[in-house]
């Protein structure tokens, strides 16, 4: 399939450096400044220089970018108050110059260690991503990695005029744990991945028009998919969030009861289930297409 | 939390670098990140700047430290350390990494 590294296992730096023209990527905030959060220390918790959140300017197909890329394996990749301020920030400069903003999202959402101040941040991150998108500047969230993007990063997500996903990335607002803990083992079997999957991996997300883009677990195919919806925005106004709105009741009607995740496949038009299962991201947008 | 800081005698780094600073590694369970920067130092020592979650094994750290001082030119250059429980072979690989990194960049 691919040659390269698979996105998923790459580290934040190492994604960006391959999603963006070689060596045009300029940190903001880098690790010696030391921008840390006041927080973590006093629970005993170590921080990290660049708090979980790697941004900055770069290129990309010679169009100058802002884009982050959240760390994972630093508490999870969840937002501090310090990691949020660096989202908004990116956003607001982004809208400021006009220029596109990409946001590779590794999260399970606001980190709890830091209480309100992530929860702002996250909420203060919505609205600078409003601010590029009522200015007509794209706003693009990448879900492709280990962790997905839930809770506040889903939110998040959703925010974004667009979302491209792996079939590897998981986008919702509980993940399949919490999902579990408050509903039983019955209801949500969180080890059961080909149930965690079908509902909240990328082929379900862009079957149901979640997502945007359904392509490999490459940077190159990433790269791609994002180049192409660079010059796109739409602004979020009353309209467009009512209309969502009607979409997602619609959904809900029609899905509400189902508790089969195939059967919200095959009710949006896949005819095989066994083979859409095993097929690539690219081939499940192709047949998809086929069977609607 | 225990934090500490010591220089150690170590051989001057190359007067040229790739890169003014290198990283290496995330700050997780059992691992560790290790920031490398140059400039501005005593040409003849490494200093240290530990600080990690599992306090009691200073000893441990200071004779890692000492070792890779010893093994690498690194004299001139400032490491600093946020550690989340790395066992001793895991700093000796991370600092090894953000060495390589510096001298001749990411790839």
């Amino acid at each position: 399939m691919t040659r390269g590294p698979l996105f998923h296992e790459q580290t934040a730096r190492q994604r960006i450096a391959a999603l963006v023209d070689p060596g045009s990527f300029g940190e903001l905030l880098p690790p010696p400044e030391r921008i840390t959060s006041p927080y973590l220390a006093q629970l005993g918790i170590p921080v990290s220089f660049d708090d979980g959140v790697v941004i900055g300017r770069a290129k990309l197909g010679g169009k100058k970018i802002y884009i982050a890329a959240q760390v994972g394996q630093f508490v999870g990749g969840a937002v501090g108050e310090i990691h949020g301020a660096k989202l908004t920030g990116l956003f607001k400069a982004a809208a400021r110059d006009r220029a596109p903003c990409v946001l590779l999202i590794e999260s399970g959402g606001v980190r709890l260690h830091e209480g309100s101040a992530g929860e702002i941040a996250i909420a203060e991150t919505m609205r600078a991503i409003f601010e590029c998108r009522a200015k007509k500047v794209a706003t693009i969230a990448v879900i492709g990695s280990d962790i997905g993007a839930y809770g506040g990063m889903g939110i998040l997500s959703t925010c974004c005029d667009f979302r491209v996903m792996s079939e590897h990335g998981r986008l919702g607002i509980s993940g399949p744990i919490v999902i579990e803990k408050w509903m039983g083992k019955k209801a949500y079997d969180s080890s059961n991945r080909a149930l965690v999957w079908k509902t909240s991996g990328g082929k379900t997300k862009y079957l149901l028009g979640d997502a945007d883009a359904l392509v490999h677990d490459d940077a190159g195919a990433i790269r791609d998919a994002v180049a192409k919806l660079l010059g796109r925005s739409s602004a979020v106004t009353l309209k467009s969030v009512k209309a969502r709105q009607k979409e997602l009741e619609k959904r809900l009607k029609r899905f509400g009861a189902t508790t089969d995740p195939n059967d919200v496949w095959k009710g949006m038009g896949v005819r095989d289930v066994a083979a859409a299962s095993l097929a690539s991201g690219p081939e499940f947008a192709a047949m998809t297409r086929r069977g609607k | 939390m225990e934090k500490f800081a010591k220089a150690f005698p170590s051989k001057p780094l190359a007067a040229r670098t790739a890169k003014p600073w290198a990283l290496a590694g995330v700050v997780g369970s059992g691992n560790l990140e290790v920031l490398l920067e140059r400039g501005g130092r005593p040409s003849g020592t490494m200093e240290c700047h530990v600080e990690t979650s599992i306090p009691g094994y200073k000893a441990s750290w200071l004779a890692a430290l000492a070792d890779f001082a010893h093994n690498y030119p690194a004299g001139g250059t400032k490491v600093t350390i946020n550690d989340q429980g790395a066992p001793p072979v895991l700093v000796n690989l991370r600092l090894r990494q953000a060495y390589d990194h510096l001298i001749k960049g990411d790839k």
